[in-house]
């Protein structure tokens, strides 16, 4: 049986109609047509499908929507504002820590709570807030050199 | 300085910004109006003859639309080997036998994944098991279950390439029923060459069946306009053009009604070259209902059914004199390809292909045989043979050096090929930047010094920790070659380049982005030749209908084939232009010089024109021409054939991109574990068109190759895949990375556009072997087969 | 995968939870993170009528110090027990276990309760309902044979969770609701080494899960947990290894030693001949290697994962080697 929840979604208000057994990630998707949450293994063993609940990063594939009932999301379409890419996507651009693309909506969700709590991290802290985020392009190095960048210019 | 503008910088690329925002569609975002959605149902067993199929409480199920069977299909056959000598041997669904574990029974559509999935389930088939194979060495017995017992007949894919359509059974060069493919090849003298020898060793390799694991998952969207006849495709692919020709065939429509759009490919790696049975069945699904239809495989699907690298077991006999020459090399291996010949004829083809370049041996043997078996079936994956076979020669050519008492790196160096040299098989190596790319990987893990500081060979053999240290370290190095493109279907790379009244134009190409960054290097090339910038490019890709033919992203042929074509239709365009700009001012064109949009006579600065003005007046003084540039580069221009695969004859590839690969590595001697603490790898990739995106392509490789060194490896039981998830097959995490100490060789390519060559796949294949050596390096051990686990270190250490 | 269809309850107070627990029986799963329940709902190995969800019993979600006691509401997700400043100084060994727990993205969600009761884990088991009909249903599953040894009506599948054995090694207590009654017990009797039904609420009767308290460890001792798995995240563990050690300051004799494993059998197994030998005694290295052979020996570790058995009891024993230098600051 279908339940309504009340969900802010990037900062908006939505309304939607849930089955019990659907997970967050196929609302996002299906529902309210957010497809930069990706779904990579359905497991919550890969991070492609990362999206903040309160501000923190699970796997969305993993959390059933009946559960987000008056919580705040934050996926990868929130993350510019009013235009402008955030300083960790255009780090991201810059140091060409992008390649296929398909973990890249994860990663930076990923690396943008580390951030939030840990402003000037060690390159072993970075490692470690994406260990669970898999790219299979990049070998993390140029992922990693861009958090390590935004880091620095934060902190200066 | 460059003396370029736009390519060689490290650009960033085109399209980051739409995938850092999320807003890039991958084909498993595309959803259109009244889409249904397929989901196929597979063969639990191995080996099984299907007695009967009952769809009848699926199609009744509310929201199931339709069921099909491999009899609905009828006779349709295709494969990625379709010859006289190897005939398509795959179907979409299976008709008689299934021949692995995920082998296609049926394929379901309906009205949400959730329905498809529950009416697999209502789907009854009834099975014989058959008894069933899983290793090369119980394929080949005489008494062994045979897995595909018929000839094929049939005019293949090749012949209407055309291949000469003689045909002869290939099974019986060496009598075993279950053998898919041989390739054989030999030059010099190789017996003589033994004789020659001061020292021989003759040693067995096993390399590990590996998975791709890009992280979109395979999916397929078809929708077929009934009115028109068209069918639109969303595909995960890697060239737009072969897939449109097999399916177009297989579906039995013109190969101008059948269109592959352009969606962003989420990763590939070879694993997504190959037709699949899910593509054939959406395209008929949505054939047959007139809707739209989506597959999109599920994580353990894309493990099980796309495709894995071969496991290959390798015997090498190697003679070397006492100065380190090698004079005589024997090799023979054996392909494990799966219920369904896959790649099989290929990689056996390029476990020759893809390493001979690398060392000059004069007399030289290979024999590769590729069975079937009832495992997954296997497909190219980066290196495509490399990787296995670079394992077993430089693994062993390591103990070589170790036992003459000579440095590995001196024995490499004084092997290896050089500019100039002229391959057996006739291809010439314009450009070679081998032994400077040893030298800089040497140096990347400081060689000598780490060598110097570890206990060397003997001296700490089987000894955990005589010394009292846990923790061990050693250096090692393996290279490795790649072809840059070769003559496979569609034959050749074309490109379009159409300019606009401001200046800017806008790329056709049909390559297709998966990751490799294909749209902005060749953007820059266009810019590049045309003077202007990478932003006032448009890049307008992986459209069959709208782009030009492509050769597609695999055998490495982007940067320089294609990169060619757009190299040439840029300079059409650019020379159109200068003749209309040369007309407008009234000089000659070899007056002209252009630069930031900008066409000056020379010496004369205040006379110019701007190439906005330029394109405009074309239109009026050319009768209309908005100047559009064309131009095409052929798969190997030296040559009209592919080779051979079977004798290895012909030129194979225009030039070849060349990398050395070192590592250190620490061996924790109490737990086996071995972590790569530093890895080195020089990439002679002619030039670099884009800094970032080789380097980015070559930080992937290591971080491949050094997962697939260590610790991956897909796991079957009895043909049953134990480990098809993220969480059980163990690629590299983030906290995996090691320092990277990665250089570039430029040796300037002369058959490349501005000197470029292979770069992207290369890589992986050294990546092994250097692991393998390191590590016994570090504590005096041997491992002959990949991955190199803690279980096997800590065997090997206490004996 | 999707998930099967289920009805979703959340109950507002722990009698509500047992009431529907005992009005459903046997139809029921309780959710807290739901990282490890709703994948083996993907798969079908579980396909509960009722998912009983705990995110509205709020008094089961916090950490409090008390009087020589840190209480943890299992609803407490691991990311709340690692950031916890009393858990942090006084438990650093459960701080280190629930760090070592999954990947980041896993810590936000699952919770310290539900990685007590962790399903154990099989090969064979642990799969698809795809893969698992290649052949008949293992006796975890419903059937009768056991794929790992081929025996009838024995499961060997594997307890692999990471908060168990740093808890057992703390003495911890944790109390369970049922209908009317309520009881503590040490955590360690949770556990019933019954691979089909792990612990004490998997059979899924009508008591609930409500409380975990830990005794304050005496003054100097001194805790760790390692995880020895092939990548240092994602991955369950090979073997996980809680060790306490306590050791007199002024004879250097070891007063209290405590070793539990993960992923060594069908519960957290606790290696007491090994701790026998380092109690009473003054460290060194041949003492612990002693103890690392007798703790090796302790474990029967099956095939149920990737490794062979015997690696794993080379493992115990180097990690019991490492774990009890670091401790007691022995030179190797």
């Amino acid at each position: 049986m279908k339940r309504l929840i009340n969900i802010v979604v990037n900062g908006e208000p939505h309304e939607v109609a849930v089955n019990p057994e659907q997970t967050l990630l196929e609302i996002l998707r299906e529902e309210l047509g957010l497809t930069g949450t990706k779904k990579g293994c359905d497991q919550g063993e890969c991070g492609a499908c990362t999206v903040l609940v309160d501000g923190k990063p699970v796997s969305s594939c993993l959390v059933l929507a009946v559960s987000v009932n008056g919580k705040s999301i934050a996926t990868i379409e929130g993350l510019s504002q009013n235009g402008r890419l955030h300083p960790l996507q255009e780090a991201f651009v810059q140091h060409g820590a992008i390649q296929c693309g398909f973990c890249t909506p994860g990663m930076l969700l990923a690396a943008k709570y580390l951030l939030e709590n840990r402003p000037l991290p060690s390159e072993q802290e970075i490692k470690e807030a994406i260990a669970g985020n898999i790219c299979r392009c990049t070998g993390y190095v140029k992922i990693i050199e861009a958090i390590t960048a935004v880091a620095h210019s934060t902190a200066q | 300085m460059s003396k370029y503008a736009v390519v060689g910088e490290g650009l960033p690329r085109i399209d980051g910004p739409e995938k850092a925002t999320g807003q890039a569609k991958f084909t498993v975002d595309i959803k259109l109006p009244g889409m249904l959605y397929g989901k196929i149902l597979r063969s639990p067993y191995p080996h099984a003859r299907i007695i009967s199929i009952d769809t009848s409480a699926a199609e009744a199920l509310p929201g199931v639309k339709a069921v099909i069977t491999g009899k609905d299909i009828g006779e349709v056959r295709y494969a990625f080997v379709d010859t006289p000598r190897y005939p398509a041997d795959e179907r979409p669904l299976a008709i008689d036998k299934v021949r692995y574990i995920g082998d296609e029974v049926a394929a379901v559509a309906a009205v949400s994944e959730a329905v498809a999935e529950e009416a697999l389930g209502l789907i009854k088939v009834e099975y014989e098991v058959l008894p069933a194979v899983f290793t090369p060495e119980e394929a080949i017995k005489p008494t062994a279950a045979v897995i595909h017992e018929n000839s094929l007949e049939g005019t293949s894919a090749w012949e209407e390439w055309g291949a000469a359509g003689r045909s002869h059974d290939y099974r019986a060069e060496v009598d075993i029923d279950n053998a898919s493919a041989r390739s054989a090849i030999s030059f010099g003298d190789v017996e003589e060459g033994f004789r020659q020898a001061d020292h021989i060793r003759e040693d067995s390799f096993d390399a590990a069946a590996t998975a791709h694991c890009a992280l979109e998952p395979h999916a397929a969207v078809a929708s077929y306009d009934p009115v028109n006849g068209k069918l639109d495709l969303w595909l995960s692919t890697m060239g737009i053009f072969l897939k449109r020709f097999v399916l177009s065939k297989a579906l039995k429509m013109p190969i101008s009604k059948v269109r592959v759009r352009h969606s962003y490919v989420g990763g590939a790696f070879g694993g997504k070259i190959d037709v699949f049975p899910y593509e054939f069945c959406a395209a008929y699904l949505s054939m047959k209902l007139g809707r739209p239809v989506k597959i999109e495989l599920d994580r353990e699907e894309v493990f099980t059914t796309t495709r894995q690298r071969h496991p290959i077991s390798i015997k090498i006999k190697t003679g070397i004199k006492k100065d380190g020459t090698i004079v005589a090399q024997d090799i023979k291996l054996y392909a494990d390809n799966g219920g369904y010949r896959g790649s099989g004829a290929i990689v056996v083809f390029l476990c020759h292909g893809f390493s001979f370049p690398v060392y000059n041996i004069p007399n030289y043997r290979y024999e590769g045989i590729a069975v079937y078996t009832n495992n997954p079936i296997r497909g190219p994956q980066r290196g495509h043979g490399a990787p296995q076979v670079r394992f077993a020669i430089d693994s062993q050519l390591d103990m070589i050096a170790r036992e003459l008492g000579l440095d590995p790196v001196e024995v490499m160096l004084k092997n290896v090929r050089h500019k100039g040299d002229v391959l057996p098989n006739g291809d010439k190596l314009n450009s070679c930047g081998l032994s400077d790319a040893i030298r800089g990987a040497a140096q990347g893990v400081n060689w000598t010094v780490g060598r110097s500081q570890l206990n060397k060979g003997e001296d700490c053999a089987k000894g955990s920790g005589r010394d009292g240290a846990r923790f061990r370290r050693g250096v090692g190095m393996s290279l490795c070659s790649m072809f840059s493109g070769a003559m496979y279907y569609p034959f050749a790379s074309a490109a379009m380049i159409k300019l606009h009244d401001d200046g800017s134009a806008t790329l056709f190409t049909g390559s297709q982005e998966l990751g490799q960054g294909i749209y902005t290097t060749l953007g820059q090339v266009a810019a590049e030749e045309l003077g202007i910038g990478l932003d006032d490019i448009r890049v307008v890709a992986g459209d069959t209908e709208i782009t030009p033919i492509d050769l597609g992203s695999f055998l490495s042929g982007g940067a320089l084939v294609t990169g060619n074509a757009v190299k040439l239709a840029a300079a059409d365009a650019r020379r159109q232009l200068l003749e209309v700009a040369a007309e407008i001012l009234e000089v000659k064109v070899e007056d002209l010089n252009y630069r930031n949009k900008q066409i000056f006579v020379k010496g004369n600065l205040d006379k110019s024109i701007s190439y906005a003005k330029a394109i405009q007046g074309s239109v009026f003084r050319k009768n209309g021409n908005p100047i559009i540039g064309t131009g095409s580069y052929k798969g190997n221009p030296e040559t009209d054939r592919y080779p051979s695969l079977a004798k290895a004859k012909g030129l194979f590839t225009s030039a070849y991109g060349f990398c050395a690969q070192a590592v250190e590595v620490e061996v924790d001697t109490l737990t086996g574990k071995v972590k790569v603490l530093k890895a080195s790898t020089f990439h002679d990739c002619g030039f670099p068109l884009n800094k970032t995106i080789v380097e980015g392509q070559v930080e992937g490789c290591v971080s491949m190759g050094m997962g697939q060194a260590l610790s991956e490896e897909i796991v079957l039981e009895k043909g049953q895949l134990f480990n098809a998830s993220f969480l059980n097959y163990r690629l590299p995490i983030a906290t995996d990375t090691p320092e990277t100490k990665d250089g570039l060789v430029d040796s300037l390519e002369p058959n490349g556009p501005f000197g470029a060559k292979e770069v992207g796949e290369g890589a992986v294949a050294g990546m092994l072997a250097a692991v393998a050596n390191a590590v016994n390096d570090a504590v005096g051990v041997r491992i002959y087969s990949t991955p190199i686990t803690p279980d096997k270190v800590l065997s090997a250490l206490q004996g | 995968m999707h998930l099967p269809k289920f009805e979703y309850l959340e109950p507002g107070e722990t009698s509500e939870v047992v009431s529907i627990l005992g009005k459903y029986r046997g139809q029921c799963s309780i959710i807290a993170g739901g990282t490890d329940l709703l994948v083996a709902m993907k798969q079908r190995r579980q396909t509960p009528k009722y998912v009983i969800s705990l995110a509205k019993v709020s008094e089961l979600k916090q950490i409090r110090e008390e009087a020589g006691m840190i209480s943890i509401g299992p609803l407490a997700t691991l990311e709340e027990v690692v950031a916890s400043g009393p858990i942090q100084k006084k438990l650093p060994v459960l701080a280190q276990a629930a760090w070592e727990v999954g990947s980041p993205l896993l810590r936000t969600v699952a919770t310290i309760g539900g990685n007590l009761c962790l399903d154990t884990r099989c090969r064979f088991y642990n799969q698809s309902e795809f893969w698992r009909g290649a052949r008949p249903d293992c006796f975890k599953a419903g059937g009768v044979i056991c794929h790992v040894t081929n025996k009838e009506n024995t499961c060997y599948s594997t307890f692999s969770g990471d908060i168990a054995p740093a808890l057992i090694a703390l003495n911890a207590q944790i109390q369970l609701i049922g209908d009317g009654d309520e009881r503590w017990l040490p955590l360690a009797r949770f556990y019933t080494g019954v691979g089909r039904i792990p612990n004490l609420l998997a059979a899924g009767d009508n008591e609930v899960l409500t409380e975990i308290k830990v005794p304050l460890p005496a003054d100097g001792t001194k805790g760790l947990y390692r995880k020895y798995r092939f990548r240092e995240s994602i991955d369950f563990p090979l073997v996980g290894l809680a060790a306490i050690l306590r050791v007199d300051p002024d004879d250097g004799i070891c007063q209290e030693a405590c070793l539990v494993f993960s992923g060594v059998g069908s519960r957290p197994v606790q290696a007491a001949e090994a701790e026998n030998k380092l109690i009473g005694k003054r460290l060194n290295e041949d003492i612990i290697a002693a103890a690392a052979e007798t703790a090796a020996g302790e474990v029967h570790p099956v095939k149920t994962d990737r490794v062979n058995p015997q690696f794993k009891k080379k493992i115990v024993k180097a990690m019991v080697r490492e774990a009890f230098t670091e401790l007691g600051g022995v030179k190797s």
